[in-house]
């Protein structure tokens, strides 16, 4: 589905992105991890060709994504609300995205239907504009959009961090449902370890930007994360962590 | 940090104030836009000074038979009814920039004493000074004396104190109640009728009966003296009793909003999408809405121009491209910035920026269409004035668009919506600045050669030929810009992340 080359990005002189190789196939729920500045964001924004990589490639289905619209037709992303148009309605937006993929109203009401228990009544119909919506509920339309757009990617950035318990619960059970069955590849980036070890069946683990675990995840992937996570924590503390988690 | 003075916390802010300013990735990091942004700030001023120094010859000449101090006293007050209406309008609220303070132990006074004071450091209370001030000195001093001149002075820096407060406080009230401000914009021009237009009353005699007997008794200074601290105290004690975010910001939705649908554009499938979204964009947020709307003020544009028989028929060419293509320049000249807030997400949607340009044609072609009809009653000065608008209809549909969306591909500053219109310098950069030398001096480059030769009726042809001749190489054209902003769409992005 994605294969990245030699992917570089440079900013003063500091290498933010650095990835050799990467390649993610069809169907797989890859896992994005890594402290703030890691390149997460970065290495999402080249996959989606929003900002100019200083070498390498990334190929979308083996074509190279930059100066390409082909991957936009099975690409659905959410990074932040600066991918909402805020001045509409969520409503507007939901059959102005539908309308780009050739949905009719009614089709897109459909689909909007069978995600309404994840919009828990706060999106459709409220009378506001997007940017008068909380930034969890925007969250919510832009998880929305994409899915409206039947992606064969979908990637999304944070998505569980504005999110209120139950939102993050049925999240997890669109990402899986999604990707179990019908074969959507999904790229998740999250700070919540255990969030991302229960969606994802491949964990990547970024630092500096560069991609320093890549990990199947098995029962042992929550622990062996923490522990990187856990710099400078006594072992005590870390070892209660551990109980707790059992 | 609570054991501070509250002078100490208020040249904190100040400070932080200052920082705010330079450090604002929109006080530009281009020093020729600042140098321009002076020349012209500058400009207005030497107008501003030009127009105190010569009061008294202006004063003459408007009541030549009056004596020059009574004629004086009578403008004063009117003077600061425009000025309140002017600041309605204008004047920003010092507000939002409290919120990283209200949760930190600083003293509520000081917060609001900070908001206060610096509300006084606007223009609007410069004006006043600078306009009657050197009338003052020039005629009221060796007139009426050292006393009088002071007690003319405090009085008149004492009203705009007062209008200032005035205006800020409706303003804030109007903030948690829309009709507060039609209600005083409503009060304001009964006023105004009630003498110009009923002659209930004459505002000019009660500003003369204040000054008039302010000369006589300078101890009238007190009235001024106390509005304006009342004044103050009222927006003090205001702004004290409802410092809480939600009142303080300028948010003032509280209407259900609904969701509107554009038939016609329907029709346009993609595009017509793409252009819908747009008028919405225009509609629903401030400063392109009021970019539309100044587009309207200019269709009386020709009313100056055409009435006046010296001006010639060249002038139409001009007066005739900026009626029918004001929103084309208008809106046109912050291409794209207007969509920085989800350029993002228009790029990695299934947009083809072919359709993206198409559909801004089709804006431009709509407005400037609309333009065009609302500019035929002109038929009044002849049926060539129309057939000349028609052409910089032409001209404007053809070259303009074409131009504008060219410098949009070189335009990487980001605009928030949210603020409003006046004195708001975001997203201007060099950009804006080259656009205007194009847009002006194309049609005259091509028109001027064939008046001074005597072929008028030639020169306006070519315009429409040349005008006729892009429009229907649009197609073209739109490659030709698609290709260049595929070299500069990071670039742009970029920009409009910048927040």
């Amino acid at each position: 589905m994605i294969e990245i080359k030699n992917l570089k990005k440079v900013y003063n002189g500091v290498t933010v992105v650095n990835v050799p190789h990467l390649q993610i196939n069809k169907g797989e729920s890859i896992g994005l991890v890594g402290n703030n500045g890691a390149g997460k964001t970065t290495l999402f924004r080249m996959i989606l060709d929003l900002i100019r990589c200083d070498s390498g490639e990334v190929l979308s289905n083996g074509v190279n994504v930059a100066g390409g619209e082909a991957w936009k037709n099975y690409t659905a992303s959410y990074l932040d609300e600066g991918f909402l148009i805020d001045y509409l309605t969520p409503e507007e937006y939901f059959y102005f995205i539908g309308g780009l993929h050739q949905q009719n109203k009614a089709q897109v009401d459909e689909k909007l239907a069978g995600i309404s228990e994840f919009f828990n009544g706060e999106i459709i119909n409220k009378g506001k504009y997007i940017r008068d919506l909380s930034k969890g509920n925007q969250c919510k339309v832009g998880v929305g959009a994409c899915l409206l757009q039947q992606p064969e990617l979908l990637m999304l950035d944070e998505p569980f961090a504005n999110i209120d318990p139950s939102t993050q619960f049925r999240l997890k059970n669109i990402l899986k449902d999604q990707n179990k069955n019908h074969g959507v590849t999904t790229i998740v980036s999250s700070h919540d370890l255990n969030h991302v070890t229960d969606v994802c069946e491949r964990i990547l683990l970024m630092e500096k930007g560069v991609v320093i675990k890549d990990i199947a995840t098995g029962s042992s992937t929550l622990s062996e994360l923490e522990e990187y996570f856990g710099v400078g924590q006594s072992n005590a503390a870390y070892v209660v962590d551990k109980e707790e988690n059992h | 940090m609570t054991d501070l003075s509250s002078s100490h916390m208020i040249s904190t802010f100040f400070d932080h104030e200052l920082k705010a300013f330079w450090r604002s990735k929109n006080t530009g990091k281009s020093i020729a836009v600042k140098v321009v942004m002076g020349i012209l700030i500058f400009i207005l001023f030497l107008y501003v000074l030009a127009l105190g120094l010569f009061m008294d010859k202006i004063v003459h000449a408007m009541s030549p038979n009056e004596d020059l101090t009574v004629a004086f006293c009578g403008i004063v007050l009117v003077y600061f009814l425009g000025d309140l209406l002017m600041r309605l309008q204008l004047q920003e609220l010092p507000t939002l920039k409290v919120q990283p303070y209200l949760h930190l132990p600083v003293k509520r006074n000081s917060v609001v004493g900070y908001l206060a004071l610096t509300a006084l450091l606007s223009f609007f209370n410069l004006w006043p000074i600078i306009i009657f001030g050197p009338f003052i000195l020039k005629i009221i001093l060796p007139a009426s004396g050292a006393v009088t001149t002071i007690v003319f002075i405090v009085s008149i820096i004492a009203l705009s104190i007062f209008n200032n407060y005035l205006a800020l406080y409706i303003k804030r009230k109007a903030n948690l109640n829309g009709w507060i401000f039609l209600m005083a914009g409503a009060f304001l021009t009964l006023i105004t009728c009630g003498d110009y237009v009923w002659h209930l009353y004459s505002l000019k005699a009660i500003s003369y009966l204040f000054f008039g007997n302010l000369i006589i008794k300078p101890y009238l200074v007190l009235l001024p003296l106390v509005l304006s601290v009342a004044m103050y105290y009222v927006n003090f004690y205001y702004l004290k009793g409802n410092l809480y975010l939600e009142e303080l910001s300028s948010k003032k939705d509280v209407i259900r909003k609904s969701s509107t649908e554009i038939p016609f554009l329907n029709r346009f499938g993609n595009i017509g999408d793409l252009v819908a979204n747009e008028v919405k964009l225009i509609l629903r947020n401030k400063r392109p809405r009021s970019a539309l709307i100044m587009g309207l003020f200019f269709m009386f544009y020709g009313l100056i121009f055409y009435t006046n028989p010296k001006i010639g028929e060249g002038f139409k060419v001009f007066v005739g491209m900026f009626m029918t293509g004001i929103f084309i320049i208008n809106y046109g000249q912050f291409m794209f910035s207007w969509q920085a807030g989800h350029f993002d997400g228009l790029l990695v949607s299934k947009i083809k920026f072919t359709d993206f340009l198409k559909a801004k044609y089709l804006l431009f072609t709509i407005v400037s269409t609309v333009a065009f009809i609302l500019t035929t009653p002109y038929v009044y000065f002849g049926w060539r004035t129309v057939l000349i608008h028609f052409i910089m209809y032409l001209w404007n549909l053809g070259i303009n668009t074409t131009i504008v969306l060219y410098f949009a591909n070189r335009n990487y500053k980001r605009i928030d919506l949210s603020k409003g219109a006046s004195f708001n310098w975001e997203g201007v950069g060099a950009s804006q600045l080259l656009l205007s030398f194009p847009l002006i001096l194309f049609p005259y480059v091509i028109y001027l050669p064939f008046k001074y030769l005597g072929y008028t009726n030639v020169g306006l042809a070519v315009l429409a030929i040349i005008g006729v001749a892009f429009i229907i190489t649009r197609d073209f054209w739109i490659k030709k810009l698609e290709a260049d902003f595929y070299t500069k769409r990071f670039k742009i992005a970029e920009g409009f992340r910048n927040k």
